[in-house]
């Protein structure tokens, strides 16, 4: 106090003088009055000059602290924090006690000059400091205060969580760790002190009225900061629990309470009447505050919750919680464009690059569609959210596979889309259910939501949108016709070549299929697993046949087939030997007796050969593919063969030959002793030197894997070669036409009778096929008819 | 001609094909119109029937371009003939407008290109379609009705075959330059 008393008395002597000389009161009032004015001058300057600088110094050399606010977590940076927290302490301590001097000076000076209204001058002092202060601002203030509060925080959530948690928690602390609050060691934990002190700052900032302005911004941005790391650290990576009531509590609890300690120390400590109105406004900054601070708890988390949707999405449904709590600040706040914007970006970088699996792909679909509708019914997100996904799946090849296969396969389908096919009803009555469930709930009718691109809304179909999960995976390719053809070729390819398959399950299957897709499209598929019993009857019955059992060398058991009804097979084919294809002519024979009027037509390249080889002192018993039995067949008279001389009896072109022969190399039965020449080995090599062969083991593989259909690039050439009449017309009669007015006449008056789909790019490489076999001609942009 | 007459458009028949027919096509049954065309479309590309051919110019279904080829042993064999159809919206229970667009020395035809043809006037019956069409255009070539000719000219050479060819191959001279 003498230190002030001399500083003071030095800036401002006359006022020094006035003070002490009690004589003052004999002076004229007109004196009295212009002594006034002096020393209220006096008293300005000395606030400006020298209790304003004061009180900045105690923060100016903490420019440093920039830096460490970055990375707050370092304990240097916390040893910092206490320095500034010691000095913003010490300076409004001091703050303090220069103005309680300067006001006890004022009191006297009132009651000298014998001024009535002491209250309105001390308002005047105060808007003076607060003037002065702020007119001095430095610029890193913010820093020092920032770090004081976050002392003050972190102390107050300390003792706020040692109350709440109770002993048990402090047991559970290591001793050897400093206390959280006060960053000393346990045992010398200051937290009380401090709390103290921090009280009491904040009491004569309070009184000052510099609490806002000085502090309001950091505060502001502290309770933030804290909230953000809150959200952080108790609801990272955890969705299986809703999170949303304890963060709301938890704000109740210590951030509001928190400020209302920093706000009201004043009113808890000094409960005058005069000052109950100072309390109900802190109130009020404190409601307003917590409305604000409230949404602000939503919008992160909500942030949080989005950022890790894709999480959420793979772990759906354990996930509901997470995207219950999403739901609900989603009712707050507007967070659409920031889900879709988000949500899109996530699925692009993690499931839509080359590196993942259609499978995988498929499986984050479906789980995405789950989890988003969830979120949101209308369906609008999840049309715009997932269409970059479809686009892709589009993209590549085997997406139909994929998902006819995971539709099929109950036991092995990570998209549990056989289950979604077993649930089944939902999609019976389709569309028509649909519109009658619009028109007959029109009271509950919602508009779309608003807010996003105008260009999706009204491309999004009505019917898409309630459509299930296994609609909306079919939806992909937006035919029903293109998956139900691809799961002919499966059904196929999967009849011919398992030939001991399970017909309850493949029946089971098809009925599922047949609920939702309706019977005309399975109707060839149904047609199939027909033949398939129809044939084992036949079979039976032809076996029974005295005739052609007496005549027979070998058992012959067929698969007879409608070509009508199954997909085209590919076009490979081999003669079979004499003596075997007599055989088969028995059979045939045999047939046409039991059904009049018709006739077999053999495909001999699909199916199983049982034979046993004797070779030398060996004997091998094999079931291979008729190609390779009939191979092995033309070696029983002919030890060696050139590739060229088997190629023309069997009638396979030489490439495809040389595959076939690769089986039987790898059996170390047949070797290429020189190029295109092919030998018998009668004895069994040393299994050293079977190794040695040069085998492509890899192609023995393909040769299991071998569809025997068409593959679907030759049944689009067919599809396409339809077309072909329908340019031939066309440009006979307009001459000639550019690729696109072509594309644009198919579709328009070729392809719905047909219902064959294809792009322009499919267009060009047929267009092209026939320019190279000189059925047109391209030129200028245009094609046109060769002469 | 019973089933000339359509159920909606009883009385618009027969003087309907003399005048042309670009009114526009109200959308009323033109769907029905429309389907009866693609399916004609659809089966004159599916048969090989050798020199006719028609296909629909642009974007509507109701226009169609057709290609005839002269009828071998006659004067107009190696000769090949564009014609347009357009298809009225009472289709097919009035005939469509057929014109030559290439310019066609015949009794029956016009210098316009326009066609004397009595199934494409009186004589049309809904049983007719695109194929019968070009296919009796095509034998009209052949065998014109001089009674009642458009191109008296032309009715009156066709009596010397030999000349008639002469005239003929210097008039196609004269419109290819052209």
């Amino acid at each position: 106090m003498e230190i002030v008393w001399s500083d003071f008395s030095e800036s401002c002597p006359i006022l020094k003088e006035c003070l002490d000389s009690s004589d003052l009161a004999k002076e004229t009032e007109d004196t009295l009055e212009y002594i006034y004015e002096v020393l209220w001058i006096e008293i300005g300057s000395f606030v400006r000059s020298k209790l304003a600088p004061t009180f900045w110094s105690c923060f100016k050399h903490n420019q440093t602290l920039a830096k460490f606010e970055k990375d707050g977590g370092s304990a240097e940076a916390l040893q910092q924090q206490y320095k500034l927290f010691t000095n913003f302490v010490n300076a409004v301590k001091s703050l303090d006690a220069y103005y309680q001097f300067v006001r006890t000076s004022l009191e006297k000076l009132d009651g000298i000059c014998q001024r009535a209204d002491h209250g309105k001058s001390l308002a005047k002092l105060n808007e003076l400091l607060r003037s002065a202060l702020l007119s001095q601002l430095p610029t890193h203030f913010n820093n020092v205060v920032y770090s004081f509060y976050s002392v003050s925080f972190r102390v107050f959530f300390n003792l706020h969580q040692s109350t709440s948690m109770g002993q048990d928690n402090e047991d559970l602390d290591e001793s050897g760790m400093p206390c959280k609050g006060c960053n000393q060691e346990l045992e010398k934990c200051q937290c009380q002190s401090l709390l103290q002190t921090i009280n009491e700052v904040n009491q004569k900032l309070v009184d000052l009225e510099l609490l806002d302005r000085l502090a309001g911004q950091s505060m502001t941005f502290l309770v933030q900061q804290r909230i953000k790391e809150h959200i952080k650290n108790t609801c990272h990576g955890i969705f299986d629990r809703s999170h949303l009531k304890n963060l709301l509590t938890w704000l109740e609890d210590v951030v509001i309470c928190w400020l209302m300690q920093v706000f009201h120390s004043k009113v808890s400590a000094d409960p005058d009447a005069m000052h109950t109105d100072d309390g109900s406004k802190s109130t009020d900054v404190i409601q307003s505050l917590k409305v604000k601070l409230t949404f602000y708890v939503y919008e992160n988390y909500a942030l949080s919750v989005i950022d890790q949707f894709f999480s959420i999405i793979i772990d759906f449904p354990d996930s509901i919680p997470a995207i219950e709590d999403l739901k609900i600040c989603m009712e707050k706040i507007n967070l659409r464009r920031q889900i879709i914007n988000t949500l899109k970006s996530s699925l692009e970088a993690r499931i839509l690059h080359p590196g993942v699996n259609t499978m995988d792909i498929l499986t984050g679909y479906v789980a995405a569609i789950k989890a988003i509708r969830y979120l949101d019914s209308s369906g609008v997100i999840l049309e715009t959210v997932t269409a970059p996904i479809k686009e892709y799946l589009r993209k590549r090849s085997d997406t139909v596979r994929c998902v006819v296969t995971s539709l099929t396969e109950t036991e092995s389908g990570p998209t549990d889309l056989s289950e979604e096919l077993a649930k089944g009803d939902a999609v019976k009555d389709g569309t028509k259910g649909n519109v009658n469930d619009e028109l007959s709930n029109w009271e509950n009718w919602q508009p779309d939501p608003f807010g996003l691109d105008n260009t999706v809304q009204t491309r999004t179909v009505k019917t898409s949108r309630s459509a299930d999960i296994i609609s909306m995976v079919v939806d992909i390719y937006g035919s029903k016709e293109l998956f139900m053809s691809e799961y002919r070729n499966l059904l196929a390819d999967r009849l011919l070549t398992q030939l001991e398959f399970n017909p309850e399950k493949e029946i089971r299957n098809l009925e599922l299929l047949k609920l939702r897709f309706g019977e005309s499209l399975l109707h060839n598929c149904e047609v199939m697993l027909k033949d398939i019993a129809d044939s084992k009857r036949i079979n039976s019955h032809i076996h029974s046949d005295t005739k052609y059992v007496e005549n027979k060398q070998f058992d012959i058991s067929s698969l007879i087939i409608s070509a009508q009804f199954w997909p085209s097979f590919n076009k490979e084919s081999v003669e079979l030997p004499e003596e075997i294809a007599n055989e088969f002519q028995k059979y045939t024979k045999s047939y046409e007796e039991y059904k009049g009027n018709r006739t077999l037509n053999w495909r001999t390249v699909t199916g199983k050969v049982a034979i046993s080889i004797e070779l030398g002192d060996r004997v091998l018993d094999m079931t291979v593919a008729p190609t390779q039995a009939v191979i092995i067949y033309h070696f029983q008279n002919k030890n060696e063969w050139s590739l060229d001389d088997l190629s023309t009896l069997v009638k396979i072109p030489p490439s495809v030959l040389r595959r076939r022969m690769a089986f039987w190399q790898s059996h170390g039965i047949i070797i290429e002793s020189q190029p295109g020449i092919y030998k018998l080995i009668e004895d069994e090599l040393p299994k050293s030197q079977l190794e040695k062969l040069p085998i492509n083991e890899i192609i023995t593989e393909d040769e299991d894997n071998e569809s025997a259909m068409a593959s679907a690039s030759d049944q689009r050439e067919e599809e396409l070669q339809v077309f072909w009449s329908y340019i031939v017309g066309m440009l006979t009669n307009l001459d000639s036409l550019p690729i696109e007015r072509i594309h644009q006449m198919l579709k328009l008056f070729a392809s719905n009778g047909l219902g064959v789909e294809f792009t322009q790019d499919d267009l060009k490489d047929f267009l092209q096929r026939k320019v190279r076999d000189h059925k047109l001609i391209y030129s200028g942009g245009v094609y046109q008819l060769a002469k | 001609m019973a089933q000339n007459i359509s159920p909606e458009h009883s009385g618009l028949s027969g003087s309907q094909g003399v005048k042309h027919n670009d009114d526009s096509v109200p959308i009323k049954d033109n769907h029905a119109v429309s389907k009866r065309l693609q399916k004609e479309l659809m089966s004159l590309m599916m048969t090989t029937e050798k020199g006719i051919s028609a296909f629909p110019d642009g974007e509507n279904i109701f226009k169609w371009i057709g290609t005839i080829a002269g009828p071998v042993n006659t004067v107009y064999a190696q000769q090949k003939y564009r014609l347009s159809l357009e298809f009225p919206n009472s289709y097919p229970y009035a005939p469509p407008v057929v014109k030559f667009l290439t310019p066609c020395f015949h009794p029956n035809v016009d210098l316009q290109g326009a066609i004397c043809l009595d199934i494409l006037k009186d004589k049309w019956s809904a049983l007719y379609d695109v194929r019968t069409i070009l296919l009796s255009i095509q034998s009209l070539l052949g065998e014109p009705n001089n009674d009642s000719p458009l191109n008296a000219q032309a009715a009156m050479m066709w009596a010397d075959q030999k000349e008639y060819k002469k005239y003929l191959d210097a008039f196609y001279e004269k419109h290819q330059d052209t």
